[in-house]
Formats: structure tokens, C-alpha cells, sequence
């Protein structure tokens, strides 16, 4: 008897859970009131976000505004799929470049004819432009590459801006190796390799010029030729001699808030989404001895740096048009309006993608030199975006892991990339 | 006692199995579905047959995870089992107040969810064992999780502290479940506790192993949080087991059709794995 009391709660409880899960579609209600789902990925903005929605929501009684943030990388992506088959889809979603942007084509608004489309810093709008519809508008520009600690350069004797070609960067690295005890370093690197997303980021400078420095080529090329395979190599190998750790396995905390943040190491390939990290370990890191040396690669002399948008925002087209008209508007009020501005610029620490900022207004050093780099022409985008879905990462992220610890030679590894491309993309 | 047509029998079964065929069922034949067709997530474009099984099979990447779940499942099953009924035996013993502190810190790992135990052991091996190779230089310290091997003991370890307190608890109930006067006619008969252990004990707990290896092995098999928190994986993916390289492919690189029809395989290597482990331990049950 007592078994069959408890099975029947059993089973009662399951049927309540079920009855739980109904679903809400409490969207645009009649009087005018307009509630936006907002989907964002960026975790680290999560505070600065909920300010921003509240002083937004001070001044549009009629807009109300459900933030959602979940966690970056993989998780995200896997996040907002799971949210639209459930149906509950949101209103504003991100999007991480072509390869999101075709994904969610069908969901997407047309959104080239809005003020933030006109003001978008130009070139910045391809990594979410489709058959000349622009579906997405960019959230920020970050940049990446070889950040440096200059003042480990200049204990060694080297002056950062002096660094013109890889010979003088692979000079300046074997100097810091050469005295590495006397200024207390562990090694010159801390490439996280162990971090897949890092090396995806990392193999950017070296694809970039192959597909002439476009997202829409390099989503579009069906094959991959490795022309800078040797810049590659020799980046690579040097990080690989060079590193304070076995590069296969250093995570992200390891490399840039121990080594780093600490002065152990003098270079770390990472981009400006770092600064608040060391900000909150040490105030005057990033604004006295932070700064970022470019790759050669494409021009023996001209170095180049990582900068675009790496997210845009995307307004759900399947909605009333009141709620995409609200959508839009809010979108535009965040990098229009001048306390919005001021808040994207200071409390945010980006990098704006739009013309109405002006670089005066950029404080954070390593963001304004990153913003020079933008607008002198000195960058390539962010084209491991445009891989096929999983490349950078699972197959350039992983095979050089694998070459790092001598599992497979250099030839291999060049030649795995390019079938593995070859066949993702037939 | 209610016989199969009555209708509370229904009527009390409903919510159950409402609930199974929502949430196991209609998934599994959807799943199946898909694994037909080169599903992205959002659409279905063509109708692919076997394809996707075909390709699975040609997956190197795929094959060594199932392998090296294998691997890790043997090895761990049989760690768990041995040191959960070694704790069993142990804490049976008439210590007093005490058992229950020891069952207590024993079981205790088992109630914290796989990713933190992850982030724990992470911890211990990257900072704690580093910090001790730092200060005796001994070179068994250094470098965990950075090799394939470093890296599969750690997800041993890890899963056999985790899950051993768990099994020790359903010995204990079994151990106790021992009718006193069968060990009382060994002890009277002038067997030794070793003697009483593996002729008496050992045959009366075989009901006991049908459900402690099932359990073991069906987690070990499908585990993916501690996979996830501890190695990710890495390095180059040579400790991936194959809940993530399936995750992998549906979510990082979006071959959904491809992903479920792995999926698929996987479940049924699981149940052929689990029904010929549980028919054989079957076998062996004996009654007091």
C-alpha cells in the first residue's frame, strides 16, 4: 500500500512539472506597452547591461525590456538554438558573424536602412551582411594579436615601436629569453593554447590575407590554399619554443591572470577584452605597460593587427511591428543617445564601431591604439568567424595542440587543415 | 492486487507514463528522424538514408572517443566497485558512532554536481600537485592534465571519488541485509573473516553487482560534465569521450543530423553493454 501512496505522488508530481512548462507569449499587449526579450552573450557586460536597459527604461515608459545573458563560446550558440525550437524566441538576439547570420536569415530584419547601419565605421558591416541585406549591426569592434608588457620590453632593452618585421619581433623575443632570470620572467609567451578559441583567433592573421582580408570571401571559399603557411609556422614555433608552459594545455586563467597580470610573461595572444580583467588586478597595467604588436604576414613590413565586430545585433523579423519598431529603437538609442554613449565607451570599455564616437572620447590606451590600427587600414577581420561552423577551433584549435606536443608533424597539420576545409566546404 | 485491466491501473500509471513517452519517446523517434537527414538545427534539407551512420563510422575522431570511453569505463568500474565494497566492508564493522561520521564523508562527494567536482580537481591538479612538485621536486607532480595519460587518470580519479561513496551506500544496505545466523554458522564452523568474506559474503552481494555495474557503467559511459570542467577534452583532443565529441558536432560544428545519428550508435552500444551485464550478474544471484 505504502508503495503504491508514493508511486501515485510520484506520478502526480510529474504531471504538475509538465503542466509547469506551458508557454508564455506575453509580447505586445494592447495598451501600447511593449515588453523586448533580449538575448545577450556577453557575459562580462551582464552588470553594465542591466544599468543601461534601466536608464533606457526611464525614459521609454512604454518600452519595457527582459535582458537574458548566458555565457559565451559554445554554450551561447547552443543556448539560442535551444530557445527558438522551444519557441520562445527572442526579439534581440546576437550573432557571431556569416555563418550566424545565414543560420538565422530567415528570422532576420533587414535593418540597412536604420540611422546605426549609416554610421557603422565602414567595411564593419560584412560580417552580418547577406546578398546586400544588412541583418545584423555590429555591437563593438575588439582587436587581437600579440599584446605586449612594455615595460618587460624596455627592462630588456627594446623599444616596442622599434619592432618593423618578424625578424626585429623574433629578435626582441630571443632578447627577453636571453635574460629571462634577470627580469624574473617564466618564459616569454603564455600562448593558451589549451583554449581552442585562442588559436582559432591566433590562425585569423595568417588566413586573412589568403581570402583578401574579406569575411564574405573567406565564408565563400570552397578551398584553402595556406598561402602564408610559412609566416604561420614561424609565428607558431617561435610561441611553441618560447612559451612559459607546455602551449597545448595552458588555459586562459593560467596565461593571462597568473603569467600575465603578474608580470611573468611578456607577450600573451589576446585582445582587449582582457583590460577589465587586469584593471581589477592591477590599476595601472593597462594604461601604462599594455600595448599590441602587429603580425607580418601578408607584407614583410606593414604589420597588421585582428579588429572588427566580433557580435551584431539581430532583430527578430517573425514579431508585430511594433515590437521590431521597439527592437530598433532600442538598439538605436544605445549608441546613439549620449548618455548611452558615454556608458558604452566608459562603463563597457568597448571599442565603438560608429562614427558619431570619436576616438578623443576612447581613454582606455590599448582600445585607442586599436582604434588607430582601425582606422589607418592596419587590420584584418575577425575571418575565423567565416570557417566553416566548428574549424577554427575543433580542427585548427586541436591540431595544434596536437603539433605543439610533437604528435604530428608541421606538413601534417597544414594538410589536415586544408582537407578538412576542403571537405567542410564542397 | 490490481490486475492489468482494471482501470486505476491505467489510471495510475498515466502520469508516468505520459511523462516517458514526452520526454523519451517522441525524442527518440524524432532523433531518429534526423539522424536520417543532414538536419542543421533549424531545417531539414534532404533525406540522406544511412549516410550519416556510414560517415560516423569513418569519424576517426569518433572512434576514439568511443575507445577511449571504453577504456575509461573498465577502468573505473572496476576501481569503484572495489573501493566502494571495501569501504562497505569497512564501515559495517562495529566502529561505534563512527560509521556514521565515515559514511557520511564518504558519501559526501557524490552530492556535488559533476562540473564543480571538475573545477576542484582541475584545481588540485594544475595548483595543488604543481605547488608540491614545486617543493619536493618529485616529477610524478608535475604536469597533470597535460598528456593524454595525466589526463585519463584524472578522469579516473576524479569519477571513482565521485561515484564510490554512492556504491558504497547500496552494499552497506545489502551487506546488512546478510541473515546474522549465516555468519554465525561460520563463525561457529571456525571460518576466518577472509574465508567468511569470500564464500558467504561475496555470493550473497551478487544482487547487489547487478545493480552497482549497471549503474557504473551506464554513468561512466555516458559522462560529460566532468569531461567537460576537467580537460575539455584536451589536449588535442585525446581525452574527448564521445557524450562530447557528439556534443561537439551538433553544437560547435552544427551537423545536427550528423551528431544524432552518433548519438544513436552510442545508445545502442549502451543498452547491448548494459543487457548482456545485467543477464550475466543475473545468472549469478543466488537466495539466502
Amino acid at each position: 500500500m505504502k508503495r503504491k501512496i508514493m508511486f501515485s505522488t510520484l506520478a502526480l508530481t510529474s504531471l504538475l512539472g509538465l503542466v509547469g512548462c506551458g508557454s508564455s507569449e506575453p509580447d505586445a499587449s494592447g495598451d501600447g506597452n511593449v515588453t523586448l526579450e533580449v538575448f545577450n552573450i556577453k557575459t562580462e557586460t551582464a552588470e553594465q547591461m542591466d544599468d543601461l536597459v534601466a536608464t533606457f527604461e526611464e525614459t521609454h515608459d512604454d518600452i519595457e525590456i527582459n535582458m537574458t545573458t548566458v555565457g559565451g563560446g559554445t554554450d551561447a550558440t547552443a543556448a539560442l538554438q535551444s530557445k527558438f525550437s522551444s519557441g520562445d524566441e527572442p526579439d534581440i538576439f546576437m550573432l557571431g558573424g556569416l555563418a550566424d547570420a545565414q543560420t538565422w536569415e530567415h528570422k532576420l530584419v533587414d535593418l540597412g536602412e536604420t540611422e546605426l547601419a549609416k554610421n557603422a565605421i565602414e567595411g564593419t558591416l560584412e560580417g552580418a551582411t547577406l546578398n546586400d541585406t544588412v541583418l545584423g549591426v555590429p555591437m563593438n569592434i575588439e582587436g587581437y594579436g600579440w599584446l605586449v608588457n612594455t615595460e618587460i620590453f624596455e627592462n630588456a632593452g627594446i623599444e616596442v615601436d622599434s619592432i618593423q618585421s618578424f625578424a626585429d619581433f623574433e629578435n626582441a623575443v630571443k632578447t627577453i629569453d636571453s635574460k629571462k632570470s634577470e627580469l624574473g620572467l617564466d618564459g616569454v609567451f603564455a600562448f593558451s593554447g589549451g583554449e581552442t578559441w585562442v588559436s582559432s583567433q591566433f590562425s585569423s592573421n595568417f588566413l586573412a590575407p589568403e581570402f583578401n582580408n574579406s569575411l564574405n570571401e573567406a565564408y565563400e571559399g570552397k578551398e584553402l590554399e595556406l598561402t602564408y603557411a610559412d609566416q604561420m609556422q614561424q609565428y607558431t614555433d617561435l610561441a611553441i619554443d618560447y612559451n612559459a608552459g607546455p602551449l597545448e594545455s595552458m588555459d586562459y586563467s593560467t596565461s593571462v591572470e597568473e603569467l600575465f597580470a603578474s608580470e611573468k610573461v611578456a607577450i600573451v595572444h589576446q585582445g582587449n577584452w582582457i583590460v577589465p580583467t587586469l584593471n581589477s588586478l592591477d590599476e595601472s597595467f593597462a594604461k601604462d605597460k599594455l600595448s599590441i604588436i602587429p603580425m607580418f604576414v601578408e607584407d614583410e613590413t606593414k604589420g597588421k593587427i585582428v579588429a572588427g565586430p566580433a557580435w551584431y545585433w539581430g532583430v527578430n523579423k517573425d514579431k508585430d511591428q511594433e515590437v521590431i519598431d521597439a527592437s530598433i529603437e532600442f538598439l538605436n538609442w544605445m549608441y546613439t543617445d549620449e548618455e548611452a554613449m558615454a556608458s558604452i565607451i566608459n562603463d563597457f570599455e568597448f571599442i565603438p564601431a560608429y562614427t558619431n564616437f570619436s576616438s578623443e572620447d576612447i581613454t582606455d590606451p590599448l582600445s585607442n591604439e586599436i582604434y588607430t590600427y582601425l582606422s589607418d587600414g592596419n587590420t584584418v577581420p575577425w575571418v575565423h568567424n567565416s570557417y566553416p561552423d566548428g574549424y577554427g577551433q575543433n580542427t585548427f584549435g586541436v591540431n595544434l595542440q596536437a603539433y605543439a606536443a610533437d604528435q604530428i608533424s608541421w606538413d601534417e597539420f597544414t594538410s589536415t587543415l586544408k582537407t578538412t576545409w576542403n571537405n567542410e566546404r564542397k | 492486487m490490481l490486475t492489468n485491466r482494471s482501470k486505476s491501473f491505467w489510471l495510475l500509471l498515466a502520469p508516468a507514463l505520459l511523462a516517458l513517452i514526452v520526454v523519451l519517446f517522441i525524442p527518440l523517434m524524432t532523433g531518429s528522424y534526423y539522424s536520417l537527414t543532414d538536419w542543421n538545427g533549424n531545417t531539414v534539407g534532404h533525406f540522406v538514408n544511412f549516410d550519416n551512420y556510414i560517415r560516423a563510422f569513418q569519424d576517426q575522431m569518433f572512434i576514439d572517443s568511443l575507445i577511449f570511453t571504453a577504456k575509461f569505463s573498465i577502468v573505473s568500474v572496476i576501481l569503484i566497485n572495489v573501493i566502494a565494497l571495501m569501504l562497505a566492508t569497512l564501515v559495517t564493522q562495529k566502529l561505534g558512532k563512527w560509521t556514521t561520521l565515515f559514511r557520511t564523508v564518504f558519501f559526501m562527494p557524490n552530492l556535488i554536481g559533476g562540473i564543480i567536482l571538475g573545477f576542484i580537481w582541475q584545481f588540485i591538479f594544475n595548483k595543488a600537485f604543481e605547488s608540491i612538485a614545486d617543493l619536493t621536486n618529485i616529477e610524478f607532480f608535475k604536469g597533470w592534465l597535460d598528456t593524454p595519460e595525466t589526463g585519463f587518470w584524472g578522469l579516473v580519479i576524479l569519477f571513482v571519488w565521485q561515484m564510490s561513496g554512492y556504491m558504497m551506500l547500496i552494499y552497506i544496505s545489502f551487506l546488512n541485509n546478510i541473515p546474522e545466523e549465516i555468519l554465525e554458522a561460520a563463525d561457529m564452523d571456525g571460518a576466518s573473516p577472509l574465508q567468511t568474506f569470500i564464500k558467504i559474503k561475496l555470493p550473497m552481494l551478487m544482487p547487489a553487482f547487478t545493480v552497482t555495474l549497471f549503474l557504473t557503467l551506464s554513468n561512466a559511459f555516458k559522462i560529460y560534465d566532468q569531461n567537460l570542467a576537467l580537460t575539455q577534452g584536451g589536449p588535442y583532443n585525446s581525452t574527448q569521450m564521445t557524450a562530447m565529441n557528439i556534443y561537439n558536432e551538433a553544437f560547435s560544428m552544427r551537423n545536427m543530423g550528423f551528431a544524432q545519428s552518433k548519438a544513436i550508435i552510442f545508445l545502442v552500444i549502451i543498452v547491448i553493454i548494459s543487457i548482456i551485464q545485467i543477464s550475466i550478474t543475473r545468472k549469478k544471484e543466488i537466495s539466502a
